[in-house]
């Protein structure tokens, strides 16, 4: 069931009756009826793994009570290192055991001894690596004595399980999420109507943008040795607007919908293609995986305690795991290493932080450097997104070698039977929208609000693609 | 929850007023084109005279010469559509017919298509703009088991075929701008491919007593028209021939002419003939239906 299927709109509506006009009573029937409407929407897609996700919540939720009520650290340390191995254990085989199956199988290969890997070919349960970190970050936590162990299984399993952020984040932190599922949530007229109005946009962000860039890039990068410089520079700025619509408006559609249930998620994105430097484009890409990061590795890791050295060290882990939690390939590991080298310069020169405000835009010099930073942080995004998107390194270079020597610039046709630069003034005038409401959730709200509801109903009925479905990309993650 | 209702009812109700309006512009556009597609095309029509109508697939329409009926004297316009069924054959001609189109011979395609009574999307999604406009369309799409939401539900059949009668459609539509599917009395030509796939298995093909042939051969009976059921040629490395076997086996009325051109020179894919090839088809056609 996907946030952008006609059974979600039947499944979400019945949801919201049943929790506010027939278990509304106390907050053990809401988080009752949220855990069973939970349950459902997990096993829309394969039921089997609903095993694996009552598996994790009941090793977190015993384990953390075991490490609270541990008396010596060692004890403690115990517990949490099995709890994080067999946590990690499951997504290791199946995200990762038979990427290191072949890798493994290559290396030897290579060395002369001819074997064949033995490959499991599991499916991968669908939103894993996110609740997977979500319980990570609670049995974590308990060690370090930020928050006690939740008691109450029913608030701690909905915690694990809350559907709007169940398959594809955000990462929620125990801190956050915990405290709002502990009390009844009473209903609130503004929190909903800004709940609907982040769905809309949601669904624009994901069927008019994310899926109408998707047909483009796709023709192009499937392609990509027939195609001509203009191609390929679109082809992957086609790509960089598919995958922000398409993340981003899941989290828009996730955070939306839990408002209507009276619980507010973290945000996950800030308008990330205006930053100025790479290292603001991380503080408002994926926000809840980058913090979780941040949190959980960079900072246990010493984070920038140890001098320059660490800070090297530790920037080049974070981003290399990162790349790898998104996939077993390694066009995910170059993609997190051109992160990483990005960030480079701004780490050396102590100017990772020098971005930290709000863009301010005027007639005058400093706001014309300021848009070509974010023109430059925007390009070499793109740049590696082309590793993100392409099936292999080899084929990520090939595309970016053809661009740069190609050097030509006609328009060109495309086997989804448009030409090239078609889409382009949907791509403008979708950023020029998010431009004048970067300093809002969404572009919806404030005056003349209907007037926009609208547009973005008709825009999404005239401009949506429907045909040619796409599921979210980060399902597969 | 009062107010928030009342919410959820504007937004619907906008939702709701929205589709109508857009099906509303959508539809106005579409009815006064027959410039963009061969459906279209027969739709918006005037009642003409033909000679020769050529119906079927794109191995009708890359396979047929216009211009080489013409040259004998004969009216020819084909109407072979890529990707279309004999399903959507069966409907083009019925709309002919209803337009009092007078038709003296008719040549289906009548080979690989026969495998199938489903609908083909692509060119099925063509036809949705004038479901409420022609009796005929409506009952030949009755039975389809979406006909109920395409046909009531505003703007859903434009969202459900957004590829072939969507917003990039509408607009081109709205301006006017042509295509060259019309062109050359409906015959498109194809190249020589010289990185074309020579090869094909229809094993797992099986002809079958089409209904829609049949629909086909009663309109033409009713009418007056000569049908004319042909089969077309394959290239060489094709796994399944005795396909065609079958086919005469179940229509003896089917001509056979999946082997009067042979060698891959002439071929652009394997199921589709380059322009040589095509023209060497026709001229066989023409020398062995209408000259004899």
């Amino acid at each position: 069931m996907f946030f952008n299927s006609l059974s979600f709109a039947i499944f979400l509506p019945i949801v919201f009756l049943l929790y506010w006009l027939v278990f509304n009573k106390n907050k053990t029937t809401q988080n009752a009826v949220l855990i069973v409407a939970s349950y459902y929407f997990y096993s829309c897609w394969d039921w089997r793994f609903l095993f694996l996700l009552v598996f994790s919540t009941l090793l977190d939720y015993f384990s953390a009570i075991m490490m609270e009520n541990s008396t010596s650290d060692k004890k403690r340390k115990i517990w949490l290192w099995l709890t994080i191995g067999i946590n990690l254990g499951f997504l290791g085989v199946f995200k990762y055991y038979d990427f290191f199956a072949q890798s493994f199988t290559e290396l030897l290969n290579g060395f002369g001894f001819q074997t064949n890997p033995v490959l499991l070919k599991l499916i991968l349960p669908v939103g894993i690596s996110f609740y997977t970190f979500h319980g990570l970050s609670y049995v974590i936590d308990i060690y370090y004595k930020r928050i006690t162990a939740e008691r109450n299984f029913i608030d701690y399993s909905l915690f694990v399980s809350y559907f709007p952020l169940l398959v594809a984040g955000p990462i929620e932190r125990a801190t956050h999420l915990l405290p709002q599922v502990k009390i009844k949530r009473h209903f609130n007229f503004e929190k909903a109507k800004e709940g609907i109005y982040q769905i809309i946009w949601g669904l624009v962000k994901k069927v008019v943008i994310a899926d109408s860039c998707a047909t483009y890039a796709n023709a192009v990068f499937d392609n990509y040795e027939s195609m001509n410089s203009l191609s390929l520079i679109l082809g992957a700025v086609y790509f960089a607007f598919q995958i922000y619509g398409d993340f981003s408006g899941y989290s828009d559609i996730a955070l939306g919908t839990s408002k209507l249930f009276g619980i507010d998620l973290l945000k996950n994105f800030n308008y990330p293609y205006f930053s100025r430097d790479i290292a603001e484009f991380w503080r408002r890409w994926h926000i809840s995986l980058s913090s979780w990061f941040r949190d959980y590795l960079y900072i246990p890791l010493g984070g920038s305690q140890g001098g320059m050295w660490m800070k090297v060290r530790n920037t080049f882990i974070i981003f290399l795991v990162s790349g790898f939690w998104h996939g077993a390939n390694w066009t995910f590991i170059i993609w997190g290493l051109l992160n990483a080298i990005y960030f480079l310069p701004l780490l050396l020169q102590n100017k990772n932080r020098s971005n930290m405000g709000e863009i301010e835009m005027g007639w005058n010099l400093s706001s014309v450097k300021t848009i070509l930073n974010i023109l430059g942080t925007f390009a070499l995004t793109t740049i590696a997104w082309i590793f993100f998107r392409a099936k292999s390194i080899t084929e990520a270079i090939g595309y970016i070698q053809k661009m740069v020597t190609d050097f030509q610039f006609d328009s060109q046709y495309l086997s989804n039977e448009r030409y090239n630069f078609e889409l382009l003034l949907l791509v403008v005038v979708f950023v020029l929208v998010e431009w004048f409401n970067r300093s809002k959730v969404e572009p919806l709200s404030g005056k003349a609000s209907l007037i926009k509801v609208t547009l973005a109903i008709m825009t999404l009925l005239a401009l949506g693609v429907y045909s040619d479905y796409k599921e979210f990309i980060y399902f597969q993650f | 929850m009062k107010q928030f209702l009342v919410f959820i009812g504007k937004i619907l109700l906008v939702l709701l007023l929205s589709a109508f309006a857009l099906d509303f512009i959508y539809t106005t556009v579409f009815a006064q084109s027959e410039t963009r597609n061969k459906v279209e095309n027969v739709i918006n029509s005037k009642p003409h005279n033909y000679d020769v109508i050529i119906l079927g697939t794109s191995r009708a329409n890359n396979h047929f010469v216009s211009e080489l009926f013409e040259k004998e004297g004969l009216k020819t316009f084909n109407y072979g559509m890529s990707g279309a069924h004999l399903f959507e054959t069966s409907l083009l001609l019925k709309l002919m017919i209803e337009r009092n189109w007078k038709i003296k011979n008719i040549i289906v395609e009548t080979d690989l298509n026969l495998s199938n009574e489903k609908r083909d999307d692509g060119t099925f999604g063509r036809f949705m703009p004038f479901m409420h406009q022609s009796e005929t369309i409506t009952e030949h799409f009755k039975k389809e088991p979406d006909f109920t939401e395409l046909y009531y539900v505003p703007f859903y059949r434009y969202i459900q075929f957004d590829a072939k009668v969507g917003f990039r459609a509408w607009y081109k539509t709205l301006l006017n701008e042509p295509t060259n599917t019309l062109a050359n009395n409906g015959y498109y030509p194809l190249g020589f491919n010289p990185k074309a796939n020579m090869k094909n298995n229809i094993e797992s093909l099986v002809p079958l007593r089409n209904r829609y042939f049949e629909e086909i051969k009663q309109i033409c009976k009713a009418n007056n028209i000569n049908l004319i059921a042909v089969t077309t040629p394959m290239c060489s490395n094709v796994k399944g021939m005795d396909y065609f076997k079958k086919v005469k086996a179940l229509y003896p009325e089917i001509k056979e002419y999946e082997h009067v051109v042979e060698g891959d020179q002439y071929f652009s894919s394997c199921g589709h003939l380059n322009d040589k090839g095509a023209r060497l088809y026709t001229t066989k056609i023409i020398e062995d239906l209408f000259k004899k």
